[in-house]
């Protein structure tokens, strides 16, 4: 057993995508080299309601076929999900990466993630899906921008992979979905000050 | 060969692709349902090469795989949970009829109230209608198994359900190696089994019988299956040439020394069996074959390991008596010189087994105590 694994969370809900968005990164890391797993929980299938996946990622092929508790990476799709299941469990010095502009501080608890002294990442996801006109109605599909970003952080796939498996998995708008994942991986930024933001 | 990152439904539904079967009938169930959708995707594509029948319930997904299989067609058709229990009574039907069928069953729990999580008990439940039974730990298993299980069927004449965990593994998208249908071809090759009817030459099959010819086709039932274990090991070999992958029907991951061995079948194998190095003294014995239950190689493991203790992990829960496959082992375990200890840790409904509760189970069953069980929810 090699002691690489890491373990990532996505939280999210049903329509953004975010369980084919967990499939293509871990065919990513796949095609990149190391095994990886995605996987999900459903409750009822339906739009809008909180959705979790989970993706695991190392260099050997055996893994646990167990729920993810202790992620070191969590990826927040939808920021107006409890902030309480967002941290529950994130490794010391884990990772967040959340789709907000810079008001996100005024609904996660900011207090919370310093004592957790986890590195935070933010992209406006929302703002780059409605600039590459993917969307579904009035509900913005962010979940390739948010791959882009997770690329850039983990360093665990690439964007050539991830454009491989976008364009094996995805049906419609894959130029759009390409460059959205350019942009979340180029405007992904780390948050250094916690301080709330009264812009 | 070609990896590929699919899903464990997926792969069951490439797998059957790739034996090339003359008819799928089939109705979606979650968390069945990317199986019946992957399948239906290659007959829209004209890649599928047989009739696809969609049906208007699992009742009459099964009736129609037993009627093609009666005139020799090769058949599948998968299901899980509620779909299964539906089918009950066609399902005694095929096996009584010596019907080669191949179903996939994707454990889900059976309600009331609806529930999705993946409890064995829709397929084990049907553990008396004389199916072989073979549960899967992962995608890859999924895929290969499918193709042994056409093989089974076809030499045993009796049908086979291939059985794996609802998203633990229906829903994992992971590395699956995939062969082609020409490499898949060289294992299994078209079906050859005799046709029951046959168009022109009308007759009457499976009338009604006195109770002592029945007796005998029971009887010849039930020790044709008992060749199975044997056979799936024989198969193995000859998998083993073309694909490089070997299984068995009982699977023991033995350290030197370890005396207890936790017991398990389908997706908690792999966790466990992720676990072991973190447990010292920890061995694991995975069931596959469940059908027929092999007793004689679960006792030859035990009594070669010197286990002294088996803690089983069943994902079940027969009602009024307990986890079914601690029943199972310790019938198979009567008249043993030295019997070990079986303790069980029931996580029926959907209870997510973690490595902590594993260590804590094993630990807690340690000492002199003969038999216990535990429920998965007292160890949270």
């Amino acid at each position: 057993m090699k002691e690489d694994m890491l373990e990532f969370r996505l939280h999210g809900r049903g329509g953004q995508g975010i369980v084919i968005a967990a499939s293509i990164f871990a065919e990513a890391v796949f095609l990149d080299g190391h095994y990886a797993r995605a996987f999900s929980l459903f409750g009822a299938e339906r739009r809008g309601a909180p959705v979790t996946a989970f993706i695991r990622t190392g260099s050997d092929r055996l893994m646990p076929r167990s729920r993810i508790y202790e992620p070191d990476y969590v990826v927040v799709f939808d920021s107006t999900i409890s902030g309480d299941t967002l941290l529950a469990g994130l490794k010391r010095e884990g990772t967040i990466i959340i789709n907000a502009d810079s008001s996100w501080t005024k609904r996660l608890p900011v207090g919370e993630i310093e004592k957790a002294t986890a590195k935070v990442f933010i992209v406006d996801a929302r703002e780059i899906a409605w600039k590459h006109k993917l969307a579904i109605g009035s509900f913005p599909m962010v979940n390739t921008v948010m791959l882009g970003a997770m690329a850039r952080i983990s360093g665990l796939a690439s964007l050539d992979s991830l454009f491989v498996s976008i364009k094996k998995r995805v049906s419609a708008s894959i130029d759009a979905n390409i460059n959205a994942v350019k942009d979340g991986f180029q405007c992904v930024k780390e948050v250094n000050s916690f301080a709330p933001s009264y812009d | 060969m070609p990896f590929e990152v699919v899903s464990g439904s997926q792969a069951a539904a490439i797998a059957v692709q790739r034996v090339g079967v003359d008819l799928v009938a089939a109705y979606p169930i979650t968390p069945q349902t990317a199986i019946v959708e992957t399948l239906a995707n290659y007959d829209a594509k004209g890649e599928l090469g047989c009739d696809f029948v969609s049906v208007e319930s699992e009742y009459s997904a099964l009736a129609c795989c037993n009627g093609a299989a009666a005139a020799g067609a090769r058949v599948f058709t998968a299901t899980a949970s509620h779909g299964l229990a539906y089918m009950h009574e066609m399902i005694h039907w095929c096996s009584g009829a010596r019907l080669p069928i191949v179903m996939v069953n994707v454990n889900r729990a059976i309600g009331a109230p609806w529930c999705l999580d993946p409890d064995q008990g829709d397929s084990l439940s049907q553990r008396d209608t004389g199916w072989m039974q073979i549960y899967c730990s992962g995608a890859q298993e999924v895929f290969d198994t499918v193709l042994q299980a056409y093989r089974l069927s076809e030499e045993l004449l009796l049908p086979c359900m291939v059985v794996f965990d609802g998203f633990y593994i229906s829903h994992t998208y992971e590395a699956v190696d995939i062969p082609d249908k020409e490499q898949v071809s060289k294992f299994i090759g078209p079906s050859n089994f005799k046709a029951q009817v046959v168009p022109g030459e009308p007759g009457n099959i499976q009338g009604i019988i006195p109770g002592e010819i029945q007796h005998q086709l029971v009887k010849k039932r039930s020790e044709t299956m008992m060749f199975a274990p044997s056979l799936f090991e024989e198969l193995n070999k000859s998998f083993e040439k073309i694909f490089g992958r070997c299984y068995r029907a009982v699977e023991v991951v033995a350290p030197i020394g370890a005396k207890t061995a936790i017991f398990t079948a389908g997706a908690t194998a792999e966790t466990v069996r992720w676990c072991l190095p973190k447990m010292e003294g920890t061995a694991m014995i995975q069931l596959r074959m469940f059908r027929p239950f092999p007793a004689e190689q679960i006792r030859s493991i035990i009594e070669k390991n010197n286990f002294e203790r088996i803690v089983v992990i069943d994902r079940n829960c027969s009602v009024g008596v307990g986890g079914i496959l601690a029943q199972e082992l310790k019938a198979a375990l009567y008249g043993m010189s030295k019997l070990p200890a079986v303790h069980d840790l029931i996580l029926a409904g959907g209870i997510d087994l973690t490595g902590e509760m594993l260590g804590q189970m094993v630990e807690e069953s340690d000492g002199n105590v003969k038999t216990g069980y535990k429920w998965g929810d007292e160890l949270l």
